[in-house]
């Protein structure tokens, strides 16, 4: 008698056989953000990266380790201060700043070698994962030219979180929330269709709960939310170079399960106004498309004329995009993430209770 | 006699200024195959689903299976049949999949691949159902009002869409039905269809029964003759035709014309006559007994399909 597991099924079955909602929610979401990724990247072609070159150290063996860096095709030295070095890190203009400390050479003569200070950002996949081994094996080759006896480079790690993020840690969190508001809201084409083709009170023919049919659906439809924004956090990674905040990746999904319900519920308030699935394309658009120029997706808020913040405070994509960007890639702040779920909660809350209220079944 | 399964008193439901049923009354004895006929917005489907518990109506007695549909809810739906009018089931699922679905929400439920066989579905069985036939689709369609195997199933227009010979084959499994004991409330324009399936007919027609017998009693009881048909383009009025000998009633829509007559060669001798005598030409004549079709036209005045 448990109708949960088959209506479930026949969702499931229902929308891996459709292949426009599969385009809608699966493929175009990914060119989208394969396009952005590509063009917005951090274009890890291999090629080099910019690292700040900072000698405090007059000595000879200083003047050695200069040489042997440079001779690193994968690295792009620049000389300068410590200061203005370490200020392009944090803009993000240099993958890692070396500094060879005063007193370096005279250290080794000493017999007591100080440590070269490498500062980096750690949160940045490609640095850790490219430039500090090539810097590593620049320091051994370094090594060797300075002593065949023992190692006398060391390194000492500084870590910076650059403050600013580039333009695709912007975008990508905006574009999952897209998706997430489109899965949700686009969603509820499901129930407007069965509604037109009178399966709805077909069903209701039937001793199937009302629940069991809305449950099954909105399970459905997070399982799909949920595997997108995994699908598309692992695209942003991979394409785009992201740095994601590993460590926040069970909140991201939980903030786009409620961000989902939140747009689902929306998404069925909106389906009680229209009697076909044709028709209920223009109203979702109406609802979602002003949402993505000026929810902070692709522009942010503080671009915005005065006037129309009024009515970007009035979007639940706002507060999705917000939370997810926070999460995601530690971007700062717009609103505090207790406000962003909290006005989350309040749309499902509200939404959902009018779609029950206006819900027919023809 | 037991108890009836179905019983109504005075029922009625309007849609705004349309009163849609305007104060039906009948009962339903149990394994009785019980036709509705009548033409499109007589109030055939909204009596129905009044009695599936899928409206609520105005005033008015109704008791189906011993309950009130319309506040029985879920209990009552366990144990009744259902089959709508145009029901578009998911277009992309398999029809041995939209059964095990509709299987699921009973505790009780036929084996899906007897119900297949039963409906002559098995080279279809693994069909999407956007690729079915109307008759295939509409068979489906009553395969899922029998998945609950329930005591009660109501019909509404069940062979709408189908050929003459998906038709018959749609009759034979509904023969099958009665035969199990079920009872059956079926709603239908098609009078050959209350002719050969019905025990008792109600004919509707603006929200009212304006009969209700077995459908040999009600050709009996409206004409104790036979009719003459033919088409004739000019010169004969249904006045004319009235007035021949051992004619009872007369009808005509356009150029086709029924008389019926007690004594069919009296009548036959004075319409050759007259025909002779008018110059009137005397196409596809044909003498037959009265049926369902002409006792709604004598009742009413239209033709079902009208």
């Amino acid at each position: 008698m448990n109708a949960f597991l088959p209506l479930f099924r026949t969702n499931y079955r229902d929308f891996v056989r459709d292949r426009t909602a599969l385009f809608w929610t699966i493929a175009f979401p990914v060119l989208f953000i394969g396009i952005f990724g590509i063009v917005l990247g951090r274009g890890d072609d291999g090629a080099s990266y910019e690292v700040g070159f900072v000698v405090e150290d007059q000595s000879p063996q200083a003047a050695t380790l200069n040489e042997v860096l440079g001779g690193f095709e994968a690295l792009v030295l620049t000389r300068g201060d410590r200061e203005t070095e370490i200020a392009k890190l944090a803009d993000g203009e240099r993958r890692a700043v070396v500094v060879v400390p005063q007193g370096f050479g005279s250290s080794i003569s000493r017999d007591a070698p100080l440590p070269l200070q490498v500062h980096f950002d750690p949160s940045q996949q490609t640095t850790q994962q490219v430039v500090i081994p090539v810097l590593l094996r620049a320091f051994e080759v370094a090594d060797r030219a300075l002593t065949q006896t023992r190692p006398v480079v060391t390194a000492e790690f500084e870590t910076l979180q650059s403050e600013r993020l580039q333009v695709i840690d912007f975008i990508m969190p905006g574009l999952i929330a897209m998706s997430v508001m489109n899965g949700g809201v686009f969603g509820a084409i499901a129930m407007v269709s069965l509604r037109e083709r009178r399966v709805l009170r077909r069903l209701s023919a039937t001793p199937l709960p009302a629940w069991a049919l809305v449950g099954a659906d909105v399970t459905f439809r997070m399982v799909v939310v949920l595997l997108q924004t995994i699908l598309l956090v692992m695209l942003a990674v991979l394409i785009g170079g992201v740095s994601v905040k590993v460590e926040n990746l069970p909140a991201l999904a939980g903030v786009a399960v409620l961000g989902g319900l939140a747009f689902v519920a929306i998404g069925f308030f909106l389906g009680a106004f229209a009697k076909t699935e044709q028709g209920f394309f223009p109203i979702a658009q109406v609802v979602t498309f002003p949402m993505l120029f000026l929810s902070g997706i692709f522009f942010p808020l503080d671009t915005m004329p005065d006037w129309i913040r009024p009515l970007v405070s009035a979007m639940p994509l706002t507060y999705l995009g917000d939370a997810m960007r926070q999460l995601m890639v530690g971007g700062a702040p717009v609103h505090s993430m207790a406000l962003n779920l909290g006005v989350l909660t309040a749309f499902l809350v509200v939404f959902f209770s009018l779609a029950v209220r206006l819900f027919k079944y023809e | 006699m037991s108890t009836p399964v179905i019983q109504v008193r005075d029922l009625r439901k309007a849609y705004g200024d349309l009163q849609a049923v305007a104060g039906v009354s009948f009962e339903v004895a149990e394994g009785e195959v019980f036709g509705m006929l009548g033409p499109n917005g007589a109030g055939k489907t909204t009596t129905v689903e009044i009695l599936e518990g899928l409206r609520i109506r105005d005033s008015g007695e109704v008791g189906v299976l011993g309950m009130d549909p319309a506040t029985s809810g879920r209990e009552f739906k366990r144990l009744v049949g259902v089959q709508l009018q145009q029901v578009a089931l998911y277009p992309r699922l398999r029809v041995h999949e939209v059964i095990s679905l509709f299987g699921s929400f009973y505790e009780q439920q036929a084996e899906t691949e007897e119900l297949i066989a039963l409906m002559g579905l098995e080279d279809r069985r693994n069909a999407r159902i956007a690729e079915l036939s109307g008759g295939q689709a509409q068979r489906l369609s009553v395969a899922l009002a029998v998945v609950n195997m329930p005591r009660l199933v109501f019909l509404d227009e069940p062979s709408t869409g189908m050929d003459p010979q998906a038709r018959r084959n749609l009759w034979d499994i509904i023969e099958g039905f009665k035969a199990k004991g079920m009872t059956v409330v079926l709603t239908t324009h098609y009078m050959e269809e209350a002719e050969r399936l019905c025990d008792r007919v109600a004919v509707m027609d603006h929200g009212r029964i304006i009969a209700l017998d077995s459908p040999s009693a009600l050709v009996r009881e409206n004409f104790a003759e036979d009719a003459i048909e033919f088409v004739s383009n000019d010169g004969l009025s249904a006045n004319d035709l009235g007035e021949l000998a051992a004619v009872t009633s007369a009808a005509s829509q356009g150029s086709a014309h029924s008389i019926f007559s007690s004594d069919i060669p009296r009548t036959m001798g004075s319409l050759l006559d007259l025909a002779q005598e008018r110059g009137a030409p005397l196409e596809g004549m044909r003498v037959r007994h009265a049926t369902l079709e002409d006792v709604f036209l004598k009742l009413t005045g239209r033709t079902l399909r009208d």
